[in-house]
């Protein structure tokens, strides 16, 4: 198949480079990445200071809030193949948990975050069990609608703050010496990587196995993987609270660092945007959606000096991105799976099968 | 919660219901349209209606030489404005639409691109003519000046017609007709109908594609023109993100009536309207995107053909 | 207590005014190799359909080992025991050999999201099972040498060969193949044919949608004729080959039709 080979691509490269490598390289070269990125706000490089913001501030939001929520947005609809345009409604669920609760209960943040999770979730069930059976442009729609009502929804309930929000949000407890301060988004940033790193974990995992193989039969062809037993409306409920856990976590994170929220800030150009980082990056393939990520988070910080015209140029980019690369910079694989054992497979036709 | 309200007002609400679903009724139409011959919503037509009432407003103030603080015309002068203002703002979004068609779909499509890719391009460029509109407005809305004086023609049980609604009814009703007629006479119109039913056969039968899709985005422009100079008409203002609400109310009476068929649409757009007013009545204005979405779910939900559509939930296998 | 696999009684099928299947009975024998023949548009891939739960039929009974399955779920018939391949090949393309067939040994893991998280021992079990018959079933269809290759890369013959493969992953008692045949020469059928005979000796049952006549007389016990989602005929291939209603309703002797 000489067309594949000609379009050898830099995940594919990358990926044989990994599965040629022996255990300890492979633990050694990951062991190294993820020590650079805790290192990262530690940088100092005129090349990728980002003029008019605090670079670290920067990393930790937008950058690695945008990460975790396009790993999180990845399940749903790089996958699973289903159309989410509401995505900020799940980010706005764990956010105002950890503000309703940090203002008005004693809890701290780590005892919030499963609460803001579970909801978070409960609202995925709630809304995805009616809804996932739709086509694909129709539940586009309705979740972009989900999105709307809940931010309509937080703009209109003065008691959980009306159009004014709420402010006062408490930060987290001091772990050893690292404290929680709105002066420095170092150690906010790190309970992100860690959480976005413990997320990456689980979803390569799944992805790796059963529910991974039932999300993709499911985005490929929903009928026929119905026809092979799999009960795609189970899974893709799943995809659908999975996904909105990981903006719990993200939401409660974000509101015990900005400290105060208003409701206006979870719009749909939050749900675009990380809808773009998906696409961006290269639907279903976890390493693309992070470069995409962080290009589309990084980006407009970096240029700055563009301010007033920048979401223009961000639509215009979209446009042309697709028209150009319509399956993102780092498509998933479209070469064959390379796998050692194999190549000695013999091929027999005669066996037995029981 | 005010049923009172809702019951004093009623025919009063009713007619204002049904001028907005006029609206509503003419923007669907290019939703509608769209979906069935490219299976696909286009999320740029919220903008194609944006962009018609700032090309009225530019017709108004820069064709014809009215000022916002003039006094309203009369005679043939009002009926002269009235008309560029609306040929204008029809032309402004039926070329819109083609373009939009050009530059964010046709590539997609000929590549045969995911729905997912098609979406996000849509999405770019509705993004981009916001934010374009945006900065040229400065954020501000814009005011329309009044044209026509608007008076009460008549009392029905308690309602006051007022004349600019009726000629948003009537207009739109006579523009939705001859639409219908070019969907069914036309040879064009056959067109857009064989390529919904099915595409491939249509080629096959010598019918030019490409040409048939920018007749049906036109034709969409060209009825949610019609329906941003009634909008500016009504409201007398317009601002860079009118689009958004309206589309979304405008897609769900689409769905409501069928997506994809034209009769739904129609009907679609009056229900909607009058359900929207009517509930604006009773839960108040803040909520009424709410009770949009909520119509649209339940229609979903329970009647996924819509009123009068067909199912397009079918599995083939 | 049936002998019977499976049992359509008076099954009917209408789609609006179009009846495609009219009163059909038929009955599969445990352990046979059935075939399903009829002109095109005779309701032959309607009647799999309604078997697997893609249509719910207008009237009339499917009973699937006694029981019966209408309005079940079209998961839970594949994992009662019914699995089947399509017409016009629909393989996951995007996925590897492998993964397609795994995924159709996957239905009867008892794994979910949770435990797949975890590694639990059940799981890492179950997966290697799943895997293991994956390969062993591709071995079988004689295409082993394309596990690691992408569903849609694959030439025509071994895709319909996977299709096969991953309809024997979910481990079926009813195996309904739909035109296993179209697009093959005349060697390839033969092997086909062998296959097909092979997968009965191991104990499945199958029901064969097929056109080309010397591959059915070859390959079948019995035959059951469609015409116009009506049955004019069923009994041995002997019987059906010379039964005047099914030679005309072929206008003309039952040739081979590829």
């Amino acid at each position: 198949m000489s067309d594949m080979k000609s379009r050898l691509n830099l995940r594919d490269r990358g990926a044989e480079y990994w599965e040629r490598s022996p255990k300890w390289r492979r633990v050694a070269l990951a062991i190294f990445f993820i020590a650079i990125c805790y290192a990262l706000p530690f940088l100092n490089n005129p090349l990728i200071n980002t003029p008019g913001s605090d670079f670290q501030s920067v990393l930790f939001y937008p950058v690695g809030m945008y990460v975790l929520m396009a790993i999180g947005l990845n399940i749903v609809v790089g996958k699973s193949g289903l159309l989410d345009l509401g995505y900020v409604a799940f980010f706005a669920i764990g956010a105002y948990t950890m503000a309703i609760l940090g203002t008005k209960t004693s809890l701290n943040f780590w005892e919030i975050m499963p609460i803001g999770v579970g909801l978070a979730m409960l609202s995925g069930v709630l809304l995805g069990t009616p809804t996932l059976r739709l086509r694909g442009d129709y539940l586009a729609i309705v979740t972009l609608g989900f999105g709307e009502i809940v931010r309509i929804f937080a703009v209109n309930t003065d008691s959980i703050g009306g159009a004014r929000g709420i402010a006062g949000i408490p930060t987290p407890p001091d772990i050893f010496k690292a404290k929680f301060t709105i002066l420095d988004p170092k150690p906010y940033y790190w309970v992100l990587l860690t959480f976005t790193l413990l997320i990456i974990w689980m979803v390569r995992r799944m992805a790796a196995r059963r529910p991974g193989r039932a999300w993709d039969a499911i985005r490929q062809d929903d009928d026929v993987a119905q026809l092979m037993g799999i009960n795609t409306r189970k899974y893709k409920v799943w995809a659908f609270v999975l996904g909105a856990a990981v903006a719990g976590v993200g939401g409660v994170i974000y509101a015990s660092q900005i400290l105060s929220i208003v409701p206006d800030q979870f719009n749909l150009n939050i749900s675009i945007l990380i809808l773009a980082c998906v696409v961006f990056g290269g639907i279903g393939n976890v390493w693309g959606v992070i470069l995409g990520a962080v290009l589309l988070a990084f980006t407009p910080e970096r240029i700055r000096f563009l301010s007033q015209p920048r979401i223009l140029v961000f639509g215009v980019a979209l446009v042309v991105m697709m028209n150009l690369r319509p399956d993102g910079i780092l498509p998933k694989k479209k070469r064959e799976h390379f796998d050692p054992n194999w190549e000695t497979v013999e091929e027999s036709g005669e066996g037995q099968i029981k | 919660m005010d049923f009172a309200l809702l019951r004093d007002a009623f025919w009063g609400l009713s007619f204002d219901g049904l001028a907005l679903g006029a609206i509503y009724a003419l923007i669907s139409l290019g939703y509608t349209l769209v979906y069935g011959v490219l299976r696909l919503i286009n999320f740029a037509h919220s903008e194609v209606f944006m962009i018609g009432t700032f090309a009225a407003l530019v017709a108004a103030s820069g064709i014809m030489g009215v000022k916002v603080e003039d006094d309203p015309r009369t005679g043939v002068s009002m009926i002269l404005t009235l008309i560029v203002c609306l040929a204008v703002a029809m032309l402004a979004s039926a070329i819109t639409a083609v373009l939009v068609e050009i530059v964010a779909y046709r590539r997609l499509r000929q590549r045969g691109a995911t729905k997912l890719a098609t979406l996000i391009s849509a999405i770019g460029v509705s993004i981009s003519l916001v934010e374009f509109f945006r900065i040229i407005t400065d954020s501000l809305p814009r005011e329309f000046p009044r044209i026509m004086e608007k008076t009460f023609l008549f009392s029905y049980a308690g309602a006051d017609i007022r004349n600019d609604k009726v000629i948003v009814i009537v207009a739109a009703g006579l523009m939705m007709f001859a639409l219908e007629r070019f969907i069914t006479k036309s040879r064009l119109g056959k067109g857009i109908r064989a390529v919904s039913m099915d595409e491939s056969t249509s080629t096959l039968m010598g019918v030019n594609i490409n040409r048939v899709i920018t007749v049906t985005f036109f034709a969409g422009g060209l009825m949610a023109g019609a329906a941003a100079f009634f909008y500016i008409l009504v409201y007398e203002n317009t601002s860079f993100k009118v689009g958004f609400f309206l589309g979304i109310s405008a897609f769900t009476a689409a769905v409501l009536g069928g997506i994809g068929n034209l009769k739904g649409a129609l009907f679609g757009g009056f229900a909607l309207g009058l359900m929207e007013t009517w509930s604006s009545a009773v839960f108040g204005t803040a909520w009424k995107a709410v009770i949009s979405f909520i119509i649209l779910v339940l229609v979903l939900l329970i009647k996924p053909t819509g009123l009068f559509g067909e199912s397009i939930q079918q599995a083939r296998v | 207590m049936s002998e019977n696999v499976l049992e359509l009684t008076n099954l009917t099928m209408k789609f609006g005014g179009v009846t495609a299947l009219n009163e059909v009975n038929l009955v599969v024998k445990k352990g046979e190799i059935l075939a399903l023949i009829g002109p095109n548009g005779a309701g032959k891939t309607t009647v799999f359909n309604v078997i697997t739960g893609v249509y719910k039929p207008t009237s009339g009974e499917v009973l699937f080992q006694g029981a019966s399955i209408v309005g079940k779920k079209r998961f839970k018939i594949t994992e009662l025991g019914i699995a089947r391949t399509f017409q016009n090949i629909r393989l996951f393309g995007e996925s590897t050999a492998l993964e397609n067939v795994v995924t159709g040994a996957d239905v009867h893991s008892k794994t979910g999201v949770v435990g797949s998280i975890f590694g639990t021992p059940r799981s890492r079990r179950e997966e290697k099972a799943s895997l293991d018959r994956a390969l062993e079933l591709l071995d079988f269809m004689g295409i082993k040498k394309r596990a690691g290759q992408l569903g849609k890369n694959l030439p025509y013959g071994d895709q319909r060969r996977l299709e096969i493969a991953r309809a024997l992953a979910t481990n079926p008692k009813l195996l309904l193949l739909d035109e296993p045949a179209a697009g093959f020469n005349p060697a390839e059928k033969v092997a086909l044919g062998d296959t097909i005979k092979r997968i009965r000796d191991a104990g499945y049952t199958v029901l064969l949608i097929e056109h080309d006549m010397s591959l059915i007389m070859g390959v079948s016990d019995r035959v059951v004729v469609l015409d116009f989602g009506t049955k004019i005929a069923d009994g041995t291939t002997k019987e059906v080959q010379n039964d005047p209603r099914v030679i005309e309703a072929y206008l003309g002797a039952p040739a081979d039709a590829s």
